[in-house]
Parts: C-alpha cells; structure tokens; sequence
C-alpha cells in the first residue's frame, strides 16, 4: 500500500513529504534533546568550537521553528473558518474527521499533496513555479520578529516594523508574479486588482502605525509591547483608537479578507491569481491566507493590545485563590514517596472518577467505565499542568494570552467573512485614498502634536 | 486565421500570436468570419480592451449562460450573450407528444419554480378543451404557486447576495425553500420538478402531511428570509454595490419587453394576475408591489415585497378552500378543438405565456413558449456596457434569468 501512495503522488508531494517527515523527526529529536538536557551543551559546543555566532544559530533555529509553526496554525484557522462559517450558515459544517471535524482542514492539506499539479500551456513555467513559493514565505518570514511571549521570539529586531511591512509587501510580489504567469485573463485581473488594493492599503497601514512608534519611541516590536506595560487601559488602543481602527481595516485588505478579498472574488474572477493552479501549489496560496491571518491578527495584538500582556495578572489571583505550585519543588527530596505517588496516586483518582459512572448506569462494563475515568483524568491532569504552568511561567502565561487575543481577531475575521459581502474595486480604490490615508494622517498629526505638548509641559 | 480551425486557434487577443491548443467552443473569438456587422465591431479591439469569457462555466452566472465580455481594465465596454447551451427544443418535442406529455416536457423550464412551467401549457390546453376547471383544483393551483413562489424570490435573495460576495443569505434562502419544496413534496411527491398540474385540475387533493407542514411553515412564515433582510436590507456594502446599479427607466423597460420585477422595480404596475386575471386571483385580495428606481436595490426590495404578498394570498386562499373535487372529467385521450389559445400567467420572473396551435388531433399543433426570463436577460446588453466587471454579477443577479426558460 506504502509503494502504490508513494507512486501516485506528484513530483511536489514526492519532494515535500519526505521534508515534512524530515522536518517532524527532526523536531521529534529536538523536544528529546530538550528534555535530556542535551540540546544545550551540544549548541554550546557549536559555538565555542566552530566559533559561531550564536545570533546565527538562533535564527536558524527560530526559522525552523517558525516554519513548523506556520503549517499547523494554518490547519487551525482553516478548520476554524470552515466550523464558524457553518455555525454562523446554520450548517453543522465538517464533522467526520476527528472530534467535531476538527482534522479535516489538516486533511484537505494532506490530500492537496496527492493532487495532479497541472501546468497550463502558455504559462511562463519558472515564474509559475516560484510564484506560491514567494506567496508562501512572504507571512512565515514575518513570524520572525512576532514577540509571542516574554522571551518567546525569532529575533528581536530594532527596524522589526519595517521589516514586518517589507515582509508583506513581498506578498505582492509573489501574486503579481502568479497572475502573470498563468497565461489567464482572470488570473491576470486577480493580480491587477491585489497589487492595486495591497499597495494602496499599505499607506494607510504603515501611517496608522506611526503614531504608535512615535508613542512607543521605538521600532522593536518587543519594545512596542513593553510600552504599554501596566494596566489594560495603557494598551494602544485606548491611547491611539483611530489608528487602531485604520490598522484593522487596512490589514483585513492586506492579508485580501472580506470584504476586501477582490483579488480572489470568486463570483467575479473565478480565483483570481489561483485560478490555474493546482494541488499542492494551489495549497500554498490557502496556506499564504490562512497564515496571513493569523500574522495580521498577531501584528494588531502586539501594536495594540499589548500583546503577551495580561489584561489582568491571571497567575496572582491563581495565588491568591489557593492554586499555587511551587516551581522550585524538587522530586528528588520525596525519595520512594514520589514513585508510590505516581504509581498510585493517578490509579485511585482513575478508579474514583470511573465508580459514579459504573453505578450510575446499570449494564456498563467496569472497563469501559475505566476508559471513561481515564479521560477524565486525563484532562483534569492537562487542566492542572495548564494552571501550573501558568501560575508559575510567565512564558507561559503571555503565550496564552498572545495566542487568546490573536485568536479572537482571527474569529472576528472569520465573522466578517460570514457575513459582509464584497465591496467594488473602485469603492475599494476611493475609501482607501479618499478616507483612510486622510484619517490616518489627521491621526498623525494629532499624535505628533500631543507628543510635543506633553513633552514641553512635562520637562 | 489559419487553414484548419480545429487544430489552432487565434489568440484571443494578439491574431499574430499563435498557441498551440486544440480549439473549442469555449474560445471567446468565434473560430469562424464574422457573419453579421455588429459581430465584426463587437470582435474588433481598440487599443487596451480584451475580451473575456463569462461562462458556461463560471460561478455566477445561474446556470449556463455565457457572456463574452469586451472590458477595458475593470470596465465591460460591450458584451455579447451566448446562449443556447441549455437548448433542449421544447417546443418541437411538445409537438410530438400528446397533451398530457406536455405538461412533463415544460416543467424543467422554469425549473426553480417549475409549478408556473408547467400550469400555463395546462391553462392553454383547458381553453381549447372549453374545460371548467373544480373550484377546489384552481385554489390549490394558487396554493403551490403561491408557495413556489416564495421559494423562487428566498433563493433570489440568497443568490443576489452571493454574487456580491456574501455567503449567508444563500443558506438561510436554501432554509426557507428547503421547508417550502418538502411541503410540496408532500403533495406532489418530487422536490424539484413537481409535475403536479394536470389538464382540467390536478393530480391530488390536500393530504395529511401537506397541510400539517404548511401549518408549521405558517408560524413562522418567511423567517429566514427577513433574517436575511436583517443581514442585507441596510448593509452599507450591499446598498452602495447596488443602489443606482442596472437603472432602467420605464420607457425602455416597455420597449425591451420586461416582465415581472424588473418592469415593476421600474414603476409600471403590471402583473398578470391583475392586468388579465386568471384562476382565482379576482377573488383575492393582494397588492402589487411598485418601486419607481428602476435600479438592483429596488428589484432586490420588490421580491422581498413579493414575498409578503405572497403569504397574505395563501393565508386566503386556505380560508377560502372549497371542498368538491380536484379534477374535471376528461377522457384519457384529449383531442382539443383545432384553434388557438394564449394562456399568460405571473410567474416569479414575470409574464410566462403559451400560444397554443392545435390541429384536432391529439398533439398540439404547435407550442410556442413565451419566457420571462429570456426578455428580462436581454436588457443586460443595454444595462452593463460602462459599468464594471463585478456589477455585471449584481446585474445579472437582480434580473434573476433562468436559463432552463431562456434556451428552452
């Protein structure tokens, strides 16, 4: 069976599953190096014999890292699109792969892999080729310099804004490229309108962001977070609401949601720059927007909402209600008492939750009512290593709430989606030059004057 | 052109540039001359136009309508409509096949709301049979058309949201029109193409399941529709992309023919209902909704309008229900009077009208079929040229053309 899948995938999917699978034995070995503790004498042997620069070996790390990231967030949103679509449809939406479907974007990824990749006659076969390579790598390569928690980052870049928007803009690049080459009228209208839209979108989008770096007084995306330490009302977007509503607006056009998906409108232009394409590099292009969704909701987390920052400080009202683990705690000093502990104590728990259920419902083997009591504790253990980590790791904590606030972006993205239809391009066009940038300037010059005012009452 | 058309076609912009695949129908150039003046200027570019198919196969144009599109950047300057990939010949099979066959043939015709397809060409049959028609039988007929009706305009709603981009109200129309097309399954016994009318009456009386789904649907009439109309009516998108899009006046609307939304969007109040009542229509009482913009938005309100008046008539018709029977008796072999006949009736679309021919014998003589859908589709021509490529969707979308009707 292994030779016949192996013979009906394409040349993409020969190339790019034996890299995935690379890739997850790779990252398989490093949490195993991290655990036995040898993945940092072996770094530090790296770099003192080889002389390496640590900077090098981190981004290269950080790349990879960020490269396995991207697939799985991607798989996320997707099935997150496909579920809250269908809630907001009245739909049951997917619902066979895995619990309440939730493989199923995951699949129709894997599934791309074992399509034909078709090449249209007429294409400029190079530019083709390279086109959802450049579309895909444009967003991953803007996960670099994303702070996702204290500590928790690529690289940590004092120019991270401008890189950040050059990383977008190099998007364009890839679907003016894809729009050309695919010999298509409608591919090639889908690329006009993208290039227009995202660079038109992308004033208004870098000038909204000015008046936080002016606030801010730095380029640094960690930096930009720090800043607006302190209580929730300090986050930017209380001290800068119209810009935060232009960045949001302006980065729904730029990472081509709706209402602004009008390069890949499907009712008009068929897909847009992704008509001729197929398989897997049709799937890069999904990937590209589902990533870009997600870098899109992270960038107004950190620029406005203060990112890994907590609203409220969630591991001191842990303390303070009871539920406080002490991180220090060493195993080592329980002695036999730990073993029996964790022979035993888990059993009694298991067969303690399973009892009810076993009584409970008459006719119920006792090991099924087991399997039950297992699950249950099982995510009561998951559950109780969450609130540990929490309460104890600050890394941990600003991860969660990273990932809480972007995620709420990415829904309401999904929302929109759901529910506005699209707008026109010359609609488009005019509420871009004729209301954002002017807001966004106004917005400028309002901050810039503040900035100076307060600097001459305070000093 | 090349010496042999099949194996190579012209580009479809540069005649100098040849690419090497096998030509099809699909081509936007014609692989032949150009046979008629309007032809010639239509397939000659000026600098900077290109031409770009729109169909068959595309995702909104409602079937298999193709539209070549000569657009300059954004811009349609001109367009040439296709048609005919539906084309089955109705009308000469109706010909070959006697009186009651007719009734099957012309049901896919209308095929989103196939109960008016298939009444008129029973209507016309009952004139040259000099038939009355049960009581009982004529309220029913207004019953499910009534009810088709309704299921015709939710998916409208749906549909014209879709083409600008909005994916809800499809669903919730797919809801209410799911409810409807069981009710009348019920009846009927087939979800699509019901083939319920029949010469003199129709095929079944009321029955249990009909009347217990209708009475459920009563409670909550239309729901999903005005859920819709909250997610739409005042949406600031859907108005600007449609407010002022596709205006028609109402002189023009008269020349070309229009019939059913698009004429009333325009302020004319016709509908045949009341201008040349039929069936119990006279009895009921129901307004015609008007709108004087002539534009999509005001075409779009209409169906909702329809949707409403449409209700009332059924919440009047099941007051009024007579008892008696559903079917006239009639022999099994009808061999009508040889003359003529012209039966019209409002269809979602418009005015769907049959002009009957009949010889004496069992098979009508000839069966011309008058679609509204064809005439409402032909204003495209006139409506889009200057606007952009995305309102041809909205246009198109708010004629609501169903080519089953159109190609026949």
């Amino acid at each position: 069976m292994l030779t016949r899948s192996w013979s009906r995938l394409t040349l993409a999917g020969k190339v790019v599953l034996p890299l995935v699978a690379v890739l997850g034995g790779l990252t398989a070995l490093l949490m195993l190096g991290v655990v036995l503790g040898i993945v940092q004498p072996i770094t530090a042997f790296l770099v003192e014999t080889l002389s390496l620069n640590g900077g090098l070996v981190r981004f290269v790390v950080a790349a990879l890292a960020v490269l396995l990231f991207a697939i799985p967030t991607a798989f996320i949103i997707g099935f997150l699109e496909l579920k809250v679509i269908a809630f907001m449809n009245l739909r049951l939406g997917p619902n066979r792969v895995g619990p309440w479907g939730a493989l199923s974007a995951a699949f129709h990824g894997f599934k791309i892999l074992a399509k034909e990749d078709f090449t249209p006659t007429g294409a400029d076969v190079p530019v083709f080729t390279l086109a959802p390579v450049i579309v895909f790598l444009a967003p991953v390569l803007g996960f670099l310099v994303l702070p996702f928690a204290p500590g928790l980052f690529g690289q940590d870049m004092n120019l991270a804004v401008l890189y950040f928007f050059a990383m977008s803009g190099l998007g364009v690049v890839g679907l003016i490229m894809a729009g050309w080459s695919s010999f298509n009228k409608y591919s090639l209208l889908g690329a006009l309108r993208a290039a227009a839209q995202i660079i038109s979108y992308e004033i208004p989008l870098t000038l909204s962001v000015v008046g936080v770096i002016m606030l801010a007084g730095t380029l640094s995306l960690n930096g930009i977070v720090l800043q607006q330490a302190g209580s929730f009302l300090d986050w930017f977007a209380f001290r800068q609401p119209l810009g935060f509503v232009i960045f949001f607006i302006a980065a729904t056009a730029e990472g081509n949601r709706t209402p602004f998906d009008l390069s890949e409108a499907d009712s008009e232009i068929v897909a847009g720059y992704a008509t001729e394409y197929s398989g897997m590099r049709f799937g890069f292009f999904y990937f590209a927007e589902y990533v870009n969704v997600f870098l899109l909701s992270a960038l107004t987390v950190v620029l406005f909402l203060g990112g890994w920052l907590a609203p409220f400080d969630l591991g001191g009202v842990l303390h303070q209600i009871g539920v406080a683990f002490d991180p220090r705690l060493d195993p080592g000093s329980l002695g036999i008492g730990l073993l029996i502990g964790l022979l035993v104590v888990p059993l009694l728990i298991i067969i303690g939750l399973a009892v009810p259920f076993w009584l409970a419902k008459p006719g119920l083997a006792f090991w099924k009512a087991l399997i039950i009591g297992f699950l249950l504790f099982n995510v009561l253990a998951a559950g109780a290593v969450l609130l540990w980590a929490v309460a104890s790791f600050e890394v941990v904590q600003g991860l969660l709430w990273f990932m809480a606030k972007t995620y709420a972006f990415v829904v309401i993205l999904v929302w929109m989606r759901a529910t506005l239809p699209r707008v026109r391009i010359d609609q488009l066009m005019g509420f871009a030059w004729k209301w954002l940038i002017p807001a966004a300037l106004l917005n400028l010059f309002v901050t810039a004057l503040a900035v100076v005012v307060v600097d001459a009452v305070t000093r | 052109m090349t010496a042999d058309p099949r194996t190579r076609v012209r580009s479809l912009d540069d005649p100098q540039l040849f690419v090497e695949t096998p030509a099809t129908i699909y081509d936007a150039v014609p692989p032949y001359p150009p046979s008629t003046e309007r032809e010639a200027e239509f397939y000659t570019l000026r600098d900077g136009e290109m031409l770009i198919n729109l169909g068959p196969q595309h995702p909104s144009t409602h079937g298999v309508l193709r539209v070549v599109l000569k657009i300059d950047g954004e811009r349609v300057v001109d367009l040439d409509p296709v048609l005919g990939y539906l084309h089955r010949g109705v009308e000469k099979i109706c010909e070959n096949s006697d009186w009651h066959m007719v009734v099957s043939h012309c049901d896919p015709l209308e095929y989103i709301a196939a109960m008016f397809s298939e009444l008129v060409p029973v209507m016309a049959a009952e004139q040259l049979l000099d038939v009355t028609v049960p009581r009982r039988a004529e309220y029913i007929r207004v019953l499910a058309c009534e009810l088709n009706r309704i299921a015709s305009h939710a998916l409208f709603i749906g549909w014209l949201a879709l083409d600008l981009g909005g994916l809800t109200p499809i669903l919730y129309g797919f809801i209410e029109r799911d409810e409807i097309v069981e009710m009348l399954a019920a009846l009927t016994g087939q979800r699509l193409l019901f083939n319920y009318m029949r010469i003199g009456g129709v095929n079944g009386d009321l029955n249990h399941e009909f009347m217990s789904r209708l009475g459920d649907w009563m409670g909550h009439a239309a729901r999903h529709v005005n859920d819709s109309q909250t997610l739409i009516n005042e949406n600031e998108i859907f108005v600007k992309r449609t407010r002022g899009l596709g205006r028609i006046d109402r002189e023009t609307a008269l020349r070309m023919c229009l019939t059913g939304p698009p004429l009333r969007a325009t302020g004319v109040p016709y509908d045949v209902r009341r201008a040349h009542p039929y069936g119990v229509y006279p009895e009921l009482e129901f307004e015609i909704p008007v709108r004087e913009e002539g534009d999509s938005y005001a075409r779009y309100m209409l169906h909702l309008d329809e949707i409403r008046q449409s209700i009332h008539i059924i919440d009047q018709v099941l007051h009024q229900m007579p008892d008696g029977p559903v079917t006239a008796k009639l022999p099994r072999l009808l061999r009508p009077r040889p003359g003529r006949a012209f039966a019209a009736i409002e269809s979602p679309r418009g005015q769907y009208a049959v002009y009957a021919m009949s010889d004496g014998s069992d098979q009508p003589f000839r069966l011309r079929i008058h679609d509204p859908s064809y005439f409402n589709l032909q204003s495209v021509g006139l409506l889009t040229p200057g606007h952009l490529i995305a309102d041809t969707m909205a246009i198109m979308a708010s004629l609501d053309p169903i080519m089953g009707g159109v190609d026949k």
